[in-house]
C-alpha cells in the first residue's frame, strides 16, 4: 500500500514556514544564537506566544507554547484540506515537554512565594494535542507519542501504520517541543550541553544545543487522494522502530538499535543501502550519539556512505519535534533535488572517518531520503521518504 | 468479586526482589516497579522470553521523577545538579526500562493520551498482530501523584478514590489453549459528542448486537454516560469498574484485566449468570471515549 505525503508545515529557529526553512538551509544560516537571557546557545523560534495567538486569532489565551507552536505548523501542513465524512481523519502529535512551560511558571511562583499553586498544575501531553485537534476541527483518533527525542518520527510511523491497517484514510502527524528550563537544565546536568555552537560529527564535538519547533505532515491513502484530489509531494516508503537495550540515556558503541532501525526500514521500503541518496542523521553533536550513530551508519552503508548532514546545526536539538522537522527536510531534499549542509564541521571522527556534506548542493538526483531519530530508553527510529515514480 | 476500594485501602506491593535486580530496583519508583513486575510476570505465564513488540500507555509517565527534578531546578543555587531524576523522567522510561530488563531490541512505543493512553497502546499491539507478529507485550502504568496534577478536578471531582496501577498483557496471534479470550476490537475516539452512537457503530462494525453482550464495564465522571448506555443495555448489565480500580488515567487497563478474569471464570461479578461477551466503555473524560470488545471463544 502506498502512503502519500500531501502537506508539510514547519517552524524552527530558521524560519516560521516551509519556505523560510528551505531558504535558511540553502544559504547556510543557522538559527542557533546565544540567548541574552540565559547565556546559552539556543535555537529559538522568533514568534512569541502573543504573536502566535494573534496570528491564529485565538480567543482563549492560556495555551501552552507546545500547543501554539503545534497549531501553527499543523495549519501550514493541513492547508486547504476539508473535513469529509467519508475520509477517516486522525491527528498524532509527539511531545516530550507537553505543558511543562506552564508548570514551570507555577512551580517557580509556588517556590518563591511559598504558595501552594502546585495543585493547579498539569503537564499532560495529550492535552496539547487535543488543543491542536480542536483548532483544526479534527475528531476521532487523536493521539500523542512520547518517546523522548525520537517521538516525532514515531508519530509519523504510527500514522502510517493506522492508514495501512485501514483504520484511517488521512492523518496529520508530527511533533512539537518548546524550549523549557526543565530540558535545558536536564541536558546541562548530563554534561552534554555545548558551551559554544554544536559541531555534529566532528571529532572535537562538545555536545548539543537545544532548540524549539514543530513540524507536521499530512499522510493519505490512495482512496483519500481520490476524494481530496491532493497532489502527492512524495511517498513515505519505509519505517522502523528498534531498541538499543543498552542504557537508559546512552547509546551502545556498536549502534545496535540504530543499525536495526535503518536495516528494517530499508527492508520495509524494499530498498538497498545503495539506493539512498541523502541521509539526515540524528547527529546531536554529543560524543556518545555521533560515535554510536556513525558506527551504525558504517554497519548499514559500509564504505559507500551517501551524502549526509545534521540539520541540528541549524535548528538545535528540538527533541520530540526533531524527527518530524527532519522528515520535512528530507521531503524538501527530494522535492528540490538538494543536499543540505552540516554546519561547523572540520575534522572527521577518527574511529569512523565519516565526512558530512558541508555545502548546499543542488541538481543532485535525490530519489530516496532517510532520516534517523533516537531517544532516551534506547529508542531508535528510521524513516525513508521516496519520490513517487 | 473484587471488593470496592475504600479510602483506607492500601496499595499492594508484590515481592519485587524476584523480578527486578537490586541495582535497578533501588532507582525505581513504585510505578516503575509495578510495571516491570507485571511485564515480567506476563511473559513468565506463557513461558516467553522475548515479545515481538512492546507498547505502553501512560498519561503522566514517571511523574514522581518529573516533580523531583522540577523541585531541584527551582531550589537550585549553583553547583552540580544530579541528572538521575531527569534521566528517568521521560514518558518512555517505563517501556525503556522493560526493554533493558529483558534485553529486548524490538519495537518499543509509548502512548500518552491522558485517559486513552492504554487504548492507544492496545491498538498499537493489535496492529502488530495484524502485521504478522506473534506475541506483543502491551500495558499501562500511572503513578499516584496528588500534588503534581489536578486529575480529580479535571475529572469533575468524582467520588472515587485516587490511586495508581499497572496492568500488562500479552496479545498473541494464536488463542491460548487454557484461556482463550479474544480481543475483538478496540477503538479510541477524541472530541466525541455522542457516546451511544459510537458504541452502536462499533457493535455494528463487528456484527455484535447489544443484547448479546453479557456485561458492560464502564467508567464515567458524569451521569450522561450511564444514561446513554442504559438506553442500549439493561441497567443490570452495567458495572462501574472504578469502584474496584480507583481513579488513575490508565485504569481502563485494569478494566481489561478484570474483564479477562471474569471471562476466564465465565461468571458475572454480581449476578448469577454466565458471561461470554464484554464491552469496556471508558468515558472518564466526557469528550474521550475508549471502547474494547472481548469474547471468550
Amino acid at each position: 500500500m502506498e502512503l502519500f505525503v500531501t502537506g508539510i508545515g514547519v517552524m524552527t529557529a530558521i524560519g516560521n514556514t516551509v519556505a523560510e526553512n528551505f531558504h535558511s538551509l540553502k544559504v547556510a544560516r543557522t538559527g542557533i544564537q546565544r540567548s541574552a537571557k540565559l547565556g546559552l546557545m539556543l535555537g529559538e523560534v522568533s514568534f512569541s506566544n502573543e504573536e502566535i495567538i494573534e496570528k491564529l486569532g485565538l480567543t482563549k489565551i492560556d495555551y501552552s507554547r507546545t500547543t501554539l507552536l503545534g497549531m501553527l505548523a499543523a495549519k501550514e501542513a493541513w492547508g486547504k484540506n476539508e473535513h469529509k465524512e467519508e475520509i477517516a481523519t486522525g491527528l498524532i502529535s509527539a511531545t516530550s515537554a507537553g505543558g511543562m512551560d506552564r508548570i514551570e511558571k507555577y512551580f517557580a511562583q509556588a517556590h518563591h512565594e511559598g504558595m501552594d499553586t502546585s495543585r493547579r498544575m498539569t503537564y499532560e501531553n495529550g492535552r496539547t494535542t487535543e488543543g491542536i485537534a480542536k483548532e483544526l476541527g479534527i475528531k476521532g483518533y487523536i493521539g500523542t507519542i512520547s518517546t523522548a527525542c525520537s517521538s516525532g518520527a514515531n508519530a509519523i510511523m504510527h500514522g502510517a501504520r493506522l492508514i495501512q491497517s485501514g483504520r484511517l484514510d488521512r492523518v496529520l502527524v508530527g511533533g512539537v517541543d518548546p524550549l523549557v528550563d526543565y530540558n535545558i537544565k536536564g541536558f546541562s546536568s548530563l554534561g552534554i550541553y555545548a558551551e559554544g555552537i554544536c559541531t555534529p560529527f566532528d571529532q572535537n564535538r562538545k555536545g548539543l544545543n537545544l532548540g524549539e519547533g514543530a513540524a507536521f505532515l499530512v499522510l493519505e491513502s490512495a482512496a483519500s487522494l481520490s476524494i481530496t484530489g491532493n497532489k502527492p509531494l512524495c511517498l513515505l516508503s519505509g519505517w522502523d522502530n528498534s531498541t538499543d537495550a543498552f542504557h537508559q540515556t546512552a547509546s551502545s558503541a556498536d549502534g545496535k538499535g540504530a543499525t536495526l532501525a535503518m536495516k528494517h526500514a530499508l527492508k520495509k521500503a524494499k530498498l538497498l543501502a545503495k539506493d539512498i541518496s541523502y541521509v539526515n542523521v540524528h547527529g546531536t553533536g554529543t560524543q556518545n550519539n555521533d560515535l554510536s550513530e556513525s558506527a551504525a551508519l558504517r554497519n548499514v552503508f559500509g564504505h559507500k556512505m551517501p551524502p549526509f548532514s545534521s540539520t541540528k546545526s541549524f535548528t538545535g536539538h528540538t527533541l520530540a519535534a526533531a524527527g518530524a522537522i527532519e522528515a520535512v527536510y528530507c521531503i524538501l531534499s527530494l522535492r528540490s533535488n538538494a543536499i543540505f549542509p552540516s554546519l561547523n564541521f572540520s575534522t572527521p571522527i577518527k574511529a569512523t572517518g565519516l565526512i558530512p556534506a558541508t555545502s548546499f548542493r543542488e541538481k543532485v538526483e535525490v530519489k530516496h531520503a532517510l532520516t534517523n531519530a533516537f531517544g532516551f530508553g534506547g529508542n531508535c527510529t528510521c524513516l525513508i521518504f521516496s519520490k513517487k515514480m | 468479586m473484587l471488593s470496592a476500594l475504600e479510602p483506607s485501602s492500601e496499595i499492594l506491593h508484590p515481592d519485587y526482589t524476584s523480578f527486578i535486580p537490586a541495582r535497578t530496583r533501588r532507582r525505581m519508583t513504585d510505578g516503575l516497579k509495578m510495571a516491570a513486575v507485571c511485564a515480567k510476570d506476563c511473559l513468565a505465564q506463557i513461558g516467553l522470553e522475548q515479545p515481538d513488540a512492546i507498547a505502553v500507555g501512560t498519561s503522566m509517565g514517571c511523574s514522581l521523577f518529573t516533580k523531583k527534578f522540577l523541585k531541584k531546578i527551582v531550589s537550585f543555587e549553583g553547583g552540580l545538579l544530579s541528572p538521575t531524576s531527569f534521566m528517568l523522567s521521560t514518558h518512555n522510561t517505563i517501556a525503556g526500562q522493560i526493554s533493558l530488563l529483558l534485553g529486548n531490541h524490538q519495537y518499543n512505543m509509548t502512548h500518552t493520551q491522558n485517559t486513552l493512553s492504554f487504548e492507544h497502546a492496545l491498538l498499537d499491539g493489535m496492529m502488530h498482530i495484524e502485521e504478522g507478529q506473534n506475541n506483543v507485550l502491551v500495558g499501562a502504568a500511572d503513578e499516584r501523584e496528588e500534588e503534581l496534577y489536578n486529575i480529580k478536578e479535571r475529572l469533575h471531582n468524582q467520588d472515587v478514590i485516587l490511586t495508581c496501577g499497572a496492568s500488562f498483557f500479552i496479545l498473541s496471534s494464536h488463542a491460548s489453549k487454557t484461556n482463550p479470550i479474544k480481543l475483538v476490537d478496540v477503538k479510541s475516539l477524541g472530541l466525541v459528542e455522542n457516546v451511544k452512537l459510537k458504541v452502536l457503530q462499533l457493535l455494528k462494525a463487528n456484527d455484535w448486537l447489544a443484547k448479546d453482550i453479557d456485561l458492560i464495564l464502564y467508567a464515567s465522571s458524569h451521569q450522561t454516560t450511564k444514561k446513554e448506555l442504559s438506553e442500549l443495555f439493561e441497567v443490570g448489565q452495567l458495572f462501574d469498574y472504578q469502584r474496584v480500580s480507583g481513579l488513575y488515567f490508565t485504569n481502563s487497563a485494569f478494566a481489561l484485566n478484570y474483564a479477562t478474569d471474569i471471562l476466564s471464570r465465565g461468571k458475572h461479578p454480581v449476578e448469577a449468570k454466565s458471561v461470554k461477551k464484554i464491552l469496556i466503555c471508558n468515558n472518564i473524560i466526557p469528550e474521550n471515549l475508549g471502547l474494547m470488545l472481548l469474547e471468550h471463544c
